[in-house]
Order: C-alpha cells, then structure tokens, then sequence
C-alpha cells in the first residue's frame, strides 16, 4: 500500500542522517541539496525557476523551515505544496503571507534592502562572479541568443548573498564574458570605461558590497575570496580536481579545496524524492532506496 | 501617456473579433496581461489578433508568453522590448521562433531586467516621465554601445518611444553614488486577462499581480478580457479586492477559457503538455505550420477552439476552489500526491 503524506511525513525523523552511498542518489539531486545548504533559517531568499527553486524548497523542508521565499511575479513567503513549474505558478503562491507584483518583489523588498540571498541561474560566468544570460558571441548578430536578464541583473546585484547554479564547460566558465547581464566582483565602470572592482563601480549604494558567495556546477561547489575571484571549495563525488581544471577556460585557483563534496544524506533525499518533486518535474527520475531504508518507508 | 483628459471613458461590451479589430492595428506599441507562460496570459486575444493579421507589432512587456510565442510564429512582432525573451520555462525556455527571426534580423531586441520594466510600468502608470533605479551598474544592459532601439535610429521620433534607453547620473539628494533613470513605459494598448469583470469595468484576479495594473494605467487604451463579466454592483462587495478601476478600461470581452493554455488561478491551470507541443512544433517548421492551420487558423471562433481542446483535458485543467489549481493533471512523469498541508508549515508553524 502507498503510504499517505501524512504517514510519509512522519518518517521524516526516523530517516538516517547517515550519507548516502555513490549509485544510491544522481546529479540533480546532489545540486539541488547543495541549493539547499546555502540557505539559512533566518534567509530571505530570492529564487529563479528550475533548480534553484527545488533546492531552496528543500531547505524549506528541511535545514530551514522558517526561511522566508520571494518569488519574483509577487508572491511573498508561499507554503508550497506541489512543486511550482514557474515562479508564477499558482502552487508557489499557496498560504502565502501576501500576494503583490513585480513592483513589490523587485521594488519594495529587493530594492529596499530585505532579500538576503538570491540563488539564480546563468549560462555562463567569469572568474569574478559576473554572469551572462544574454548572447554569446557579438550582442547584435549572436551566436547564442539566450533569454536575457530576467530578474537575473536585479536579484544578482541587489540580493546581499547571491548563489549560481550553472552547467560547468570550457565555454561557460571563462575569464571574461561576452555579455555580462549581471556583474560579479569586478565590472566595467561605462563612464571611465574601466574595468574594476565592483565595489568602487557601485560606490555609495547601499550594495556595494552585495555579490556572489557560491556556486554549484555539476562538478563543485565554488566560492570567492577576498579579492572577489572564484575558487574551488570541493569537488562533486566521482569528478577529480584534474578534470574540474580541464572544464573551466581559466587558470582555476584549487588551492584552497576542501575535499570531496558532502554526498546528499538518506533524510535529504528522502524529503527531496517525496515532497519537493514526486512528480519529477524537474528531477529525471527516482532512484530507488537501498533496502534498509526501503525497509523503514515499508514500515 | 500623461494627457489631462475631457472626456471620461466608458466601456463597451464586445465580442472578441470586435475587440481585437477595435482595438489593434499594424504597428501598435502593446502589453500583455500575465507573467511568463504560465499565469493569465490573454491568450485568445493574441490568436485572434494572429487571425486578423497584425503586423509589425512593438510588443514593450516583462516577459515573453505564450501570447508572445504566438505573435512571433506568426512573425507580427518588429520591435521587442522587455527582459525576459522566453516564454514557458518548462517548454525549451527561449522562443524558437523569436530566435530565428532576430538572427535573420527581422526582429529588433532591447534588453532591461524584470525590476526595471517594472520600475518603467510604475512610472507609467503613476505619469511620471521617468524613473530612478538602482538598476545594475557595470551590467552590460547600462552599456551605451548596446541600445537596439538607438542604433535602429528608432528614438526621438516615435512619441512612444523614448530619447534614451536609460541615463546613469550621480544620485542627486543622499549622494548614494550612481542610481539609473529609466524612461516610462507608454505603450497604446494594454492586453489584460483577468478572472472576473464587472460590467463597468471593475477587475478582479486571484493569485499574483505581477504588474498587470501599472500596464493598465500607463497604456492609453485597456481591453480587459475576463473569465466571466458579473454585474458591477457584485464586484463592490468586496472593492479590496478588485485590482482595475473601471475608469482606465475600454472594452470588456467575456472570454471562458480565454487564457489557455497559462492559467487563470481559482478557475483553470496551466496546459504543460500543450506548452510542450507547442515548442516542439516551433522547431520544425513543418510541424509549424501544422500547428497554426490546426490551432490557429483552423477553428471558426475561440470557443471551437476550445471545444476542440475536449472535455476530458478541461475537466484536468479544472482548478479547485481550495488551492486555486489543479492536481489531476499530469504535469511531470508522475500524478500529483494528495497533500493537507505544506511540509514547511507542518516542521514550522507560521
């Protein structure tokens, strides 16, 4: 018999904290639990679609029930239920605290201050955090058209922390963009047309000092040091240092890794597979449970 | 536009073909109602406007819809102002048809951000001729090289469209460094599908407002276009929950079903299936043209439209009156699970 949510929410805690073995969990969910550590209880997080959302819903449900989630057509703390396909979507605005627009996710809580972390994608991103979603190759007769900015320009620059989620290539992590939609740690200055840190660009406004934290490909975890440049902070399971080089178009700084990264534990996944995408949307497929955790679902 | 007005308007009633031939014409600077492909997006009105063959369309939103997604596999759109040139993030994201027209160059594409065409609908809206906002400096949208608009030699000659596409100056009265002027967003038409009407012209949605009512008040002319138009007198029941006063509106048009396949919340949801057939059709252009001589030009009126659609899919499409959307419709690999509460409520209380 399938097991109602009600009875499957109640084998939340009894779920082993214990970390899953390689083979037992895949990629997307390995990301969207690394999505998931960024967040903090007290977080209020400002999230795109896809990957990032499921991510932050999984820290919703886990690490950070009281984390609060802006989604940018209006919707402001939305108690979801089924997983949204859009940030839109009507799921996303269930028992919401408030229901607005666009002026009030982008005007009245990001612009005035109150979004703590903004966990985006991109296409592609320089050493520095500056990410592109706009056009590879010449702005006007692109190569690559991609969808532009979105709220990727706002939520990049004004959220305080912000995290990326991005598929790790050559092409995509290069030393400098094509088109930077959002500007990491350095920037251009178009008045002096000088490249510099973003810090004296965005001078005197309330986010100079708001940027990029984090983030996770599909081979590591990333953060930035003091002078703003990206660095490897750990490597997914299976994937080498070597071949992390080999995917990245810059001299990567992988002094400072930490190790492997943190496979996803059996609680993780557990609410991940069973309350944040049941309907795998947005994950491919469900794996299945080792037995001894098949065993304690079964009951 | 700002103007001071005479006269004050008064809405008409009308069907959607009226509507549609009052109201567009080739060239029209336009706006639509909804956000992305999902949530109320008047879509009808779109495939009607497709239908009676609008052209060269300045199409000044903060999304792409299936509205726009419409409009370009028809090819009615010239110039393309917003930030989001999607359409449904589910369906392949980015248009196809979009893309292959603006790499043929048929096409002009100026890039803002959601939180600057939102700033530029508020200063619409309220009549201010432009906006400040800490828009992103060193972003490659604030490079003077790349303003599609200027180097059409598109600006200063149409009223609708602004002298610049944006100046950045030194913040004038705290001295918070370098804020962005935005110029107001003026279109002539805004597009807005709503869940109920009063036969005035007072609207009412559920769900989110993206920035469906700062597109009212900063277009010059409104058709609202509603799941049902009640009497005026049952909309002032509850005022607190109209968005749209009557005041801004020209036309109203009854249209069930008008906004599939987004969603209208509390009434119906989104078609993720019909999304997906619609971006496969989109990249092969036989399968293009199947697609609009089935969908689009095939059927005699929107209600043979949906009619064709069948009762099965709208019986799963059929939103509850609890949650506002549906969960018998299979939007991923596997059906909805039955839920009582959200998770996060139930480990944290409110």
């Amino acid at each position: 018999m399938a097991k109602s949510m009600e009875q499957l929410m109640e084998l939340i805690d009894k779920m082993p904290e214990e970390t899953a073995k390689p083979g037992e969990f895949i990629l997307p969910e390995l990301m969207a639990i690394q999505i998931a550590h960024q967040v903090r209880n007290d977080d209020i997080v400002f999230a795109g679609t896809g990957l990032p959302m499921v991510g932050i819903m999984t820290a919703n449900f886990l690490n950070a029930p009281n984390a609060l989630l802006i989604y940018e057509s209006g919707i402001c703390d939305g108690k979801t239920m089924h997983v949204p396909m859009s940030v839109c979507d009507q799921r996303a605005a269930n028992m919401s605290s408030t229901l607005g627009g666009l002026v009030d996710t982008f005007g009245y809580y990001l612009q005035n201050g109150y979004v703590s972390l903004g966990f985006l994608g991109g296409a592609a991103i320089d050493k520095y955090g500056g990410v592109n979603v706009t056009s590879i190759g010449d702005y006007y007769s692109p190569g690559h058209r991609f969808t532009g900015s979105g709220g990727n320009s706002d939520i990049g620059t004004m959220a305080h922390r912000v995290a990326y989620i991005i598929l790790q290539e050559k092409r995509r992590f290069i030393e400098r963009n094509d088109y930077t939609t959002t500007p990491g740690w350095w920037c251009w200055d178009f008045k002096k047309n000088e490249w510099k840190p973003k810090k004296e660009v965005w001078k005197g406004t309330a986010y100079a000092n708001s940027g990029p934290v984090a983030v996770v490909t599909n081979m590591g975890n990333y953060g930035f040091d003091e002078k703003g440049e990206i660095y490897l902070k750990s490597f997914h399971p299976g994937v080498t240092v070597e071949q992390i080089k080999e995917n990245c178009g810059f001299a990567l700084n992988v002094s400072l890794v930490e190790g492997e990264t943190k496979k996803p534990t059996y609680k993780e996944l557990f609410v991940l597979r069973e309350f944040v995408d049941p309907e795998l949307i947005f994950l491919p497929q469900k794996v299945e449970y080792p037995a001894s955790i098949q065993k304690l679902i079964n009951g | 536009m700002p103007r001071s007005r005479t006269q004050t308007k008064k809405a008409q009633i009308m069907s959607l073909e009226e509507a549609a031939k009052t109201f567009m014409h080739d060239g029209i600077m336009c706006a639509w109602s909804g956000f992305t492909g999902f949530n109320r997006n008047p879509f009808a009105f779109a495939w009607q406007s497709v239908r009676q063959g609008v052209k060269n369309l300045h199409v000044i939103d903060r999304h792409g819809s299936c509205c726009t997604w419409l409009l370009n596999a028809a090819g009615a759109i010239k110039v393309y102002e917003t930030d989001w040139m999607g359409w449904g993030e589910m369906a392949g994201k980015l248009d196809i048809n979009l893309e292959k027209r603006y790499k043929k160059g048929e096409m002009i594409l100026e890039d803002y951000s959601h939180g600057a065409m939102a700033m530029r609908f508020l200063a619409g809206a309220i009549g201010a001729p432009f906006i400040p906002y800490n828009a992103p400096l060193g972003s490659d949208l604030y490079n003077p090289k790349y303003d599609a608009l200027g180097r059409a030699g598109m600006r200063g000659k149409d009223p609708r469209i602004p002298k610049k596409k944006f100046i950045q100056m030194e913040e004038p009265f705290w001295g918070e460094g370098d804020t962005v002027l935005l110029p107001s967003a003026r279109p002539e038409l805004a597009i807005i599908h709503v869940a109920q009407c009063g036969d005035k012209g007072t609207a009412r949605w559920r769900g989110v407002g993206t920035i469906d009512k700062e597109i009212s008040f900063a277009a010059d002319k409104v058709v609202i276009l509603a799941e049902e138009v009640v009497p005026e007198s049952e909309m002032r029941k509850l005022p607190e929950g109209n968005q749209i006063p009557y005041f801004v509106v020209d036309a109203i048009v009854e249209c069930p079903w008008g906004a599939f396949p987004s969603s209208v919340p509390f009434y119906y949801d989104y078609d993720a299936p019909f999304m997906r057939d619609m971006d496969k059709a989109s990249r092969n252009p036989d399968d293009m043209k199947k697609f609009m001589d089935e969908w689009v030009y095939g059927p005699k009126s929107w209600e043979e439209f949906i009619v064709k659609l069948g009762a099965k899919r709208l019986l799963d499409l059929k939103a509850d009156s609890v949650t506002g959307y549906s969960t018998r419709m299979m939007r991923g690999k596997k059906p909805a699970p039955r839920m009582k509460m959200p998770l996060s409520v139930a480990m944290s209380g409110y």
